[in-house]
């Protein structure tokens, strides 16, 4: 599963990335240089504006660099296609957004199932693995409601439950709590606290909510674009 | 690079296209009931219109027309007693023709142009000696005397005349009348005959452009020696005649033999202008369709923007996507064609003894047509219906499919991401 | 109404930007349907005025050829044609309905059955007896002669003849005819002519059954006086109504005789036409119909994706049923939108073909059959143009209905919670 050399699961080299908005250029990330190692839990910081968002899309291979190396499980992104940041996303990294996280038109049990099916995994497995993953996160007798059927909490949950099922190296987290109140929150990150340990997977999440940070084993603040504090707790 | 390719997922991508169809009910049902309504006035329309022009050509065929008819050269030019085709028994390759399965009926006529006399009035009229029971199941006549009685034999005196002439001639059953005509050494021959029948045609034309006598006793009255005006012969299939033509060619060489078309050009364009109508209405209505359709799916293409991106981000590839769409879609138009099938048999069978048009039978009359129109649909034509809009529909598709599928990058991400 | 200046959407003269603006919130989606009505009204515009256009050749060329555009005859001679049916002293009746309508167009003319035998064939023949000085306004067959010349006067012993009809009684120019028929009184009428014209003139039954001679030969031969069997009246069509009055009161006082206009002379063209024209409004409507499906598809979306901003239109105390008006403004705006962009562009194509003329296979055949040239003219005026394209716009507003209809149900608090 894990192939990549020293240990890392996700290594930056001057990344930057420059958004033009006719003729003005925003400097979004500037010259990032960061290794994240398997298994960490980190937490990105910063206010809206200061590149977060967009350090989780390059990593996540959702956008492309305008400069610099990236290099996720081993492998450099900058230099994939399309289709094989497709493929990387489906069998290496689990997402967890905001919100609009499920299809609409599957229930709890299919939307586990989703990334499953598109790794071609047999049904029988797929269905286990989905109602065990649903049972860990506290939502046994559930799988078949609709997301519209759920609440807030329940449905970050199923968001988690989906991102983990197939056991990827990285999940990616973006402002997971935006929506929700402080308990449905901290029980959410006790959740993807427990997984981290137990499972060994590595979570970035991005927040501005002091209660997330307070979870997190690193700590990493953005400001304009650049990498302005990096602290292990 | 990862090794295992990602397949279209068929179930799943099936399984979400089928849900989102009916995400929002309302607009497909729209959809739907266009779909349906747009092939069923094609099946319809197309039905009524072939039904309008099966009449025409079977009425064409019936006034004496046959599928192929067998004249003397100069016959068709100048339809005189002059231009005789030998009797049967001295043509044998002929004979056997006529006998055999390729020919489903036959007679022979003499037919010459007369004039006929009542007490009242006198007009031109064709007259055409006949084999009463041969023209059964060959020409009109055989089926069309509704008052009177029919011939009994070739050598029958009496006549049969048309409900119309009759009237114009201001003369009745069992009445007497004299027709003249020339006979081959051209003097007027006249004879009177006994009003046996009268028939009845959609057409007045026909009612008043013929009278029937028995073939025998016509050649009496014109004092002539053996042979015949015509023979008209019925094969089995008005479209397919080219093989029966050269046959009857070949077993009657000095004779002049044509099929229906020849003889009537208008019915046999008529044929190829309805082919023509069938396509042009066709591509009118699914033009119409494809509007509806594209603007439905790039609206349900739009509005789900986020969940695409959503899927994108989580791996599944274009394709799918592309599939996705075109699988709803195709979903839409499945159900829609099977409605409008569903209700073109339901509108079309309690119509199957036809439909009454005779508020305006004189205008039918001037094009060539019957009171009452009797839809036939023709099973190319329904496949036709089906395949262009499954097809056409499927490609008019693609557009925004395609545009969802190529949707990936940031814009639709972006909007998961807030 | 303290919200108007904070919510101008109700105030009324500006609902129209409004309503246009609103159209245009998803380009795509409006053009669409646009161009779904521009299909319908340009398709409708061009068919109408090709068979407005097909029609008035027919009724024109038909009309010209024999019948002419009225006939005078005596009661109840169009039904039973009888030769002693007559209008007493037809010529200075005609000279009369010349004076009283201007028109020059004015021929009598008489009819009757002979059997014609030349040398070699006895046919029976239809026999038009007419006036050569005036038959060349009412009829074209004069100027259809192909071997030949026409009449020279009026008693003048002679005949012009169909051309299949010369035909088949195997004769040519300066042969002689002899006819055999009965007069008027029933006496035996006979003649001997000599053939001076052939004509052709397209129609099979005036080809193989006509011949005309000239009418104060044909009074002598069928002993009809000075009578006729009716009396040609041709003219503009547009004036037709104007003359037929005149007309009438010419031949009031006399009980036996009527005025017939074409419809009456011809039915079947005239039901021809109809025939013709419904079944093509059948195909018309379900097009129609079809577009409207297409409006109405995309008045609902555009109604039910607003479901939250009219929420908070009822939740200021908006009713519904200016809802409903707003929603129809905006179909009536979209609809008007495509209609104008539709007739405009049908004009443009149709009055393109009207003057190049449209030919396509086939219509050889059919023309000859509907004495139609093979070149069709489609007509473009205001009867070829708005129609179609108003159909599409009542059948597009009437789309809205299922919205609006829709939308009465709607409540404040459900609206506004369906963000």
């Amino acid at each position: 599963m894990m192939t990549s050399e020293n240990n890392n699961a996700v290594k930056c080299r001057q990344l930057s990335k420059v958004f033009s908005q006719g003729e003005l250029a925003v400097n979004a990330l500037s010259d990032i240089d960061i290794d994240i190692s398997a298994g960490e839990f980190l937490c990105l910081s910063g206010s809206s504006g200061s590149g977060k968002t967009t350090l989780l899309n390059m990593i996540g291979g959702l956008d492309v660099a305008t400069k610099g190396e990236i290099t996720v499980a081993g492998k450099r992104l900058d230099k994939m296609t399309m289709s094989e940041l497709a493929d990387l996303r489906l069998h290496h990294i689990g997402f967890v957004f905001q919100a609009y996280n499920l299809i609409p038109v599957l229930s709890a049990r299919e939307n586990v199932e989703f990334v499953m099916q598109l790794q071609g995994i047999e049904a029988e497995k797929r269905q286990q693995d989905a109602m065990e993953i649903l049972e860990q996160v506290g939502l046994a007798g559930m799988e078949n409601r609709r997301p519209a059927e759920l609440s807030g909490g329940q449905q970050q949950r199923v968001a988690v439950a989906r991102a983990i099922v197939s056991k990827p190296e990285l999940i990616l987290a973006d402002e997971p709590t935006a929506n929700l109140d402080s308990e449905n929150s901290d029980k959410l990150m006790t959740l993807m606290r427990e997984l981290n340990s137990h499972i060994g997977t590595t979570f970035i999440i991005s927040t501005h909510d002091e209660g997330v940070m307070s979870f997190a084993r690193r700590l990493v603040k953005l400001h304009d674009g650049r990498i302005v504090s990096d602290e292990k707790k | 690079m990862s090794t295992d390719k990602q397949n279209i997922s068929w179930s799943i991508v099936f399984r979400i296209a089928w849900r989102n169809l009916w995400r929002n009910h309302r607009r497909s049902l729209i959809m739907l009931s266009a779909i349906a309504l747009g092939l069923w006035g094609m099946i319809w329309m197309t039905a009524l219109m072939r039904g309008v022009v099966d009449q025409m050509i079977d009425s064409s065929i019936k006034t004496l027309s046959g599928h192929i008819q067998i004249h003397a050269p100069g016959y068709l030019d100048d339809p005189s007693i002059e231009y005789l085709v030998p009797s049967l028994d001295k043509s044998p390759a002929l004979q056997s023709l006529l006998e055999s399965d390729d020919v489903v009926a036959w007679s022979q006529r003499i037919r010459v142009p007369a004039v006929i006399r009542s007490e009242r009035d006198v007009l031109a009229v064709t007259l055409v000696g006949i084999d009463p029971a041969r023209e059964k199941g060959l020409s009109f006549i055989g089926d069309s005397v509704t008052e009177g009685d029919y011939l009994t034999s070739v050598n029958d005196k009496k006549l049969l005349v048309g409900k119309k002439l009759l009237e114009r001639l201001e003369t009745k059953l069992d009445r007497r009348v004299v027709l003249m005509s020339q006979d081959p050494e051209n003097n007027i021959a006249e004879r009177g005959f006994r009003i046996s029948g009268m028939f009845d045609t959609d057409l007045e034309a026909t009612e008043t452009g013929y009278v029937f006598a028995g073939l025998e006793t016509v050649r009496k009255m014109l004092d002539m020696g053996p042979g015949i005006s015509e023979i008209s012969l019925l094969g089995h299939d008005y479209r397919e005649l080219d093989g029966l033509l050269d046959k009857t060619r070949s077993s009657a060489p000095d004779a002049d033999v044509r099929t229906w078309i020849e003889k009537d050009p208008y019915m046999g364009s008529m044929l190829a202008v309805m082919d023509g109508f069938v396509l042009v209405w066709f591509a009118v209505i699914f033009l119409a369709l494809s509007f509806g359709l594209v603007n439905t799916l790039l609206m349900a293409v739009f509005e789900r923007t986020r969940e695409i991106g959503l899927v994108q981000a989580l791996g599944m590839k274009s394709r799918n996507i592309l599939f996705m769409v075109l699988i709803e879609s195709i979903i839409m138009l499945l159900i829609g064609l099977a409605a409008g099938n569903i209700l073109s048999w339901l509108t079309i069978l309690p119509l199957k003894d036809g439909i009454d048009v005779s508020s305006v039978a004189a205008g039918m009359e001037f094009a060539g047509m019957s009171s009452t129109l009797l839809p036939a649909v023709k099973w190319p034509d329904v496949l036709l219906a089906n395949a262009l809009v499954l097809v056409l529909g499927i490609a008019a598709s693609l557009f925004p499919a395609w545009r969802a599928s190529r949707k990936v990058p940031i814009e639709a991400i972006t909007r998961v991401w807030q | 109404m303290p919200f108007t200046a904070t919510y101008p959407i109700i105030v009324t003269n500006t609902t129209l930007t409004l309503a246009w603006r609103n159209i245009w919130r998803h380009p795509r989606r409006t053009l669409l349907t646009i161009a779904a009505m521009v299909f319908a009204d340009v398709l409708l515009v061009f068919m109408l005025g090709l068979q407005l256009g097909q029609y008035q050749m027919m009724i024109d060329n038909t009309l010209s050829l024999f019948s002419g555009q009225m006939q005078v005859q005596a009661k109840d001679y169009l039904d039973e044609p009888q030769m002693y049916r007559t209008i007493a002293n037809a010529d200075p009746l005609a000279d009369k309905i010349r004076q009283e309508t201007g028109l020059q167009a004015v021929s009598p003319r008489a009819y009757g059955f002979a059997l014609a035998s030349s040398e070699k064939r006895t046919i029976g023949v239809q026999v038009t007896g007419v006036d050569p000085a005036f038959e060349d306004r009412v009829s074209t067959i004069p100027g259809l002669i192909e071997k030949g010349r026409f009449l020279s006067s009026i008693s003048a012993n002679e005949a012009v003849i169909g051309s299949t009809l010369a035909n088949n009684l195997k004769i040519a120019i300066g042969d002689e005819l002899t006819l055999m028929g009965s007069g008027k009184d029933g006496s035996i009428a006979a003649t001997v002519l000599p053939v001076v014209g052939i004509f052709n003139s397209g129609n099979r039954d005036l080809d193989r059954q006509m011949m005309e001679m000239p009418l104060g030969s044909f009074r002598d031969v069928f002993a009809m006086g000075n009578d006729a069997h009716s009396i040609i009246i041709a003219g503009n069509r547009n004036m037709a109504d104007v003359y037929s009055l005149k007309i009438d009161g010419l031949i009031k006082e006399n009980r036996n005789l009527r005025l017939h206009d074409w419809e009456t002379l011809l039915p079947g063209l005239k039901q021809a036409i109809q025939a013709d024209f419904f079944s093509a409004w059948i195909m018309y409507a379900l097009l129609i119909i079809l577009v409207a499906f297409s409006m109405l598809n995309t008045m609902l979306m555009s109604v039910l994706e607003r479901t939250h901003e009219f929420g908070i239109l009822l939740a200021l105390g908006v009713r519904h049923g200016k809802l409903g008006r707003i929603i129809l403004t905006e179909s009536f705006v979209l609809a008007f939108t495509g209609m104008t962009v539709g007739v405009l562009a049908g004009a443009l194509l149709t009055y393109y073909f009207s003057i190049n003329g449209i030919s396509f296979p086939g219509m050889e055949e059919m023309g000859a059959r509907f004495n139609i040239p093979p070149v069709i003219t489609p007509e473009v005026s205001l009867r070829t143009v708005l129609p179609g394209p108003l159909a599409v716009l009542i059948a597009t507003v009437f789309a809205s209905i299922y919205p609006i209809w829709h939308m009465r149900k709607l409540r404040p608090i459900e609206a506004l919670q369906a963000a």
